[in-house]
């Protein structure tokens, strides 16, 4: 009978030792027993959705408009700051012009990413306009308007509640993202006004 | 890409990317010392998705003090043996290698030397195989083996004398395949 000596041995265990092997698992069943065991959250599987670009895009949008919505539908607004608030509205979407094209008051974009930047430039631009206004509006405010404002965020945070209910089944889908989203950004524009010192007053934007 | 601190606190938060990262990087590694220590596929791929359930929990308590594959590397042997344990395979840890039946059987399947060494390690009692893999292949030293298995140095010596002469038959049949042989090469694993 024959035998490796000890230094062919030692040759063999070398090469074993060098020796790439394939995984003995499948991601997919590694990941499912991570789920299982609450090791992989869900919240950052909506997180890596939510920095799609074009759901950036999409909440952007929403966020502004939302945000337009609830300025405009907030109570103590004298007549006189509709016309304020229309410009504001003209202002916020020609902040967009410089990454596009207008033609007749009507901007178009050349790519995604003009759309995207002009987005992002029009989102940062409202909320920069929100927080100086609740910074620096002056006029009557009444303690009737804080508890609307309260109970608007109180509705807010049920509807909130349901998105990421809807999230937590179909993590996936754009629609409820788009929905989720929009829900936060308007929750965030209520609070900034909820949270202005009674007497103030949010003229419009 | 390598694995770098921001990957690993998305992994500690549950990201599932950091975490598919992290096990593309080590799986190929620590799946093979899983292997080894169990010498059959099933039973290896059942104890790898425990050893990479701890790596997972065990991830917040992950210092930074040695690298992240050696950290992980200890876990995996660690669970191993203790599965290992759980079904019995260690229970004869210190008896003697005497099974030598295997030394007339042929080895119907020599295409590949990687086959021949994994057969004829899945041939070592569990024991044997243990300190073999644990010494000669992943580098532990006899007294961290006799730490792991809870046997003296010297028990671990001999069982890995054992275990590399029988190793040295089951493995006869690889020399008239021509293995290339490196002169006066010294033995390389730590005593």
């Amino acid at each position: 009978m024959s035998h490796l000596s000890e230094d062919q041995l030692d040759q063999i265990i070398a090469g074993e030792r060098a020796r790439e092997q394939a995984p003995l698992n499948e991601w997919r069943t590694i990941a499912a027993r991570a789920r299982e065991e609450g090791l992989i959250r869900e919240s950052q599987s909506r997180t890596s959705v939510s920095r799609q670009p074009w759901i950036q895009a999409a909440a952007a949008m929403l966020l502004l408009v939302g945000g337009i919505a609830i300025g405009r539908t907030t109570i103590a607004i004298p007549s006189s700051a509709q016309a304020i608030a229309g410009r504001g509205t003209r202002e916020a979407g020609s902040v967009g012009v410089s990454g596009g094209s207008t033609t007749n008051g009507i901007t178009s974009f050349a790519s995604v990413d003009d759309a995207s930047a002009t987005l992002e430039r029009a989102a940062s631009d409202y909320q920069r306009a929100s927080a100086f206004l609740a910074a620096n509006s002056s006029g009557p405010t009444t303690v009737d308007s804080s508890g609307i404002y309260r109970t608007r965020l109180a509705a807010l945070d049920k509807v909130n509640n349901a998105m990421e209910s809807a999230l937590r089944t179909a993590p996936h889908d754009p629609v409820i993202n788009q929905y989720y989203l929009a829900t936060m950004g308007a929750r965030v524009a209520t609070q900034q006004m909820a949270a202005r010192p009674v007497g103030l007053a949010l003229r419009g934007f | 890409m390598p694995f770098d601190q921001l990957d690993l606190k998305r992994a500690i938060a549950g990201d599932e990317r950091a975490m598919q990262r992290l096990w593309s990087q080590h799986a190929p590694h620590i799946d093979a010392v899983v292997r080894r220590l169990c010498g059959d596929p099933e039973l290896a791929a059942d104890v790898s998705q425990e050893v990479w359930m701890q790596i997972f929990r065990a991830l917040p308590s992950y210092r930074g003090d040695s690298q992240f594959g050696t950290w992980a590397h200890r876990i995996a042997v660690n669970r191993t043996l203790n599965a290992l344990r759980k079904i019995r395979r260690l229970a004869k840890l210190e008896t003697d290698i005497e099974d030598d039946s295997a030394l007339t059987e042929q080895d119907t399947d020599r295409t590949f030397l990687a086959e021949s060494i994994d057969k004829a390690m899945a041939r070592l009692s569990p024991g044997a195989r243990a300190v073999f893999v644990l010494h000669d292949i992943e580098g532990f030293t006899h007294g961290e083996i006799g730490e792991e298995l809870g046997i003296t140095p010297g028990g671990s010596k001999s069982q890995l004398f054992k275990a590399r002469a029988r190793l040295r038959k089951l493995l006869a049949h690889l020399v008239d395949e021509s293995i290339p042989v490196g002169k006066g090469k010294a033995h390389v694993a730590p005593v």
